[in-house]
């Protein structure tokens, strides 16, 4: 078994995500390096939904994430590690919620537009079917800070098992990054790999 | 947050007064929540605001001191 290193520490996201996800493709079992918790997530994150176990480690040198493709580990059937988005062997694929303003609809009245996604929210608790991944995108993300009027809602959908990202970028460009109370930060990869990974994208 | 279970729905006449309860209920402390109607109250589309029953004096009388005009405080079960 081939093991690999790959040091990203001080790099930028998404490249600890690209260059661990480039090493996957030469080798079965590698060693990331990161030097933050963000990163650690989105390359957890990512190596988990090609098929990958991860075991991180605390070190003086920084994280160390153990990546194993899971053909490694166990039976040669296994062998081929597929997105999660591509597995279900049903034909029904994810369904993906995308919220991409803190508002629900297009119009002039943000006071209307604000209580319809309170109630849009209070509602997917209670209808069928539910999403298994919330993006929230642009003004999207103030949704899912302190002081959000739909956290306690978001809060529940998540220990309800939906996964929940929030984009990064818009995060810093909001001032909003040390201020997230439900999800993930996730970057464009991951977002990208959510939606276009998705049997179905529900838009608000 | 309120738990599922049994609860009062406040209705009103208009989303304005919804968010205007909202605020007179949120000031005198008692906890509730915008929803919408629930589909065994009405089927228009409207929202409403969700308290617990034993609130449902305490919010009449908050709302009635502030001059917030409600249609009926209903039970439902969510």
């Amino acid at each position: 078994m081939v093991v690999e290193k790959v040091d990203a520490r001080g790099l930028p996201c998404p490249q600890p995500v690209i260059l661990t996800r480039r090493a996957l493709q030469t080798c079965d079992a590698l060693v990331t390096l990161v030097d933050n918790e963000t990163a650690q997530q989105n390359v957890t994150r990512m190596a988990e939904r090609a098929g990958c176990t991860v075991r991180a480690e605390r070190t003086a040198e920084g994280i160390c994430l153990h990546i194993a493709k899971a053909a490694a580990d166990q039976s040669p059937a296994a062998a081929v590690a597929q997105p999660v988005a591509a597995s279900p062997a049903a034909g029904a694929g994810p369904l993906a919620l995308v919220v991409g303003s803190e508002f629900m609809g297009r119009g002039e009245d943000a006071e209307l537009g604000s209580i319809l996604i309170r109630a849009f929210f209070h509602t997917l608790g209670e209808v069928t079917p539910q999403p298994d991944v919330i993006v929230f995108f642009n003004s999207g993300v103030k949704l899912v800070v302190e002081g959000s009027p739909v956290l306690p809602d978001l809060l529940a959908l998540r220990d309800g098992g939906i996964e929940i990202l929030a984009c990064g970028t818009c995060l810093g460009q909001f001032g909003l990054k040390d201020k997230v109370a439900v999800g993930v930060i996730s970057n464009m990869y991951a977002i990208a790999e959510a939606m276009l990974g998705a049997a179905k994208v529900v838009q608000l | 947050m309120i738990e599922k279970g049994s609860y009062m729905a406040i209705l009103v006449a208009s989303t304005s007064h919804a968010l205007r309860a909202e605020r007179v209920l949120h000031m005198a402390g008692i906890a509730n929540k915008l929803i919408p109607v629930p589909r065994s109250l009405s089927s228009d589309c409207g929202v409403c605001l969700r308290i617990s029953r034993e609130d449902a004096e305490a919010a009449r009388q908050a709302l009635e001191k502030a001059k917030v005009q409600i249609e009926e405080i209903k039970p439902f079960c969510a």
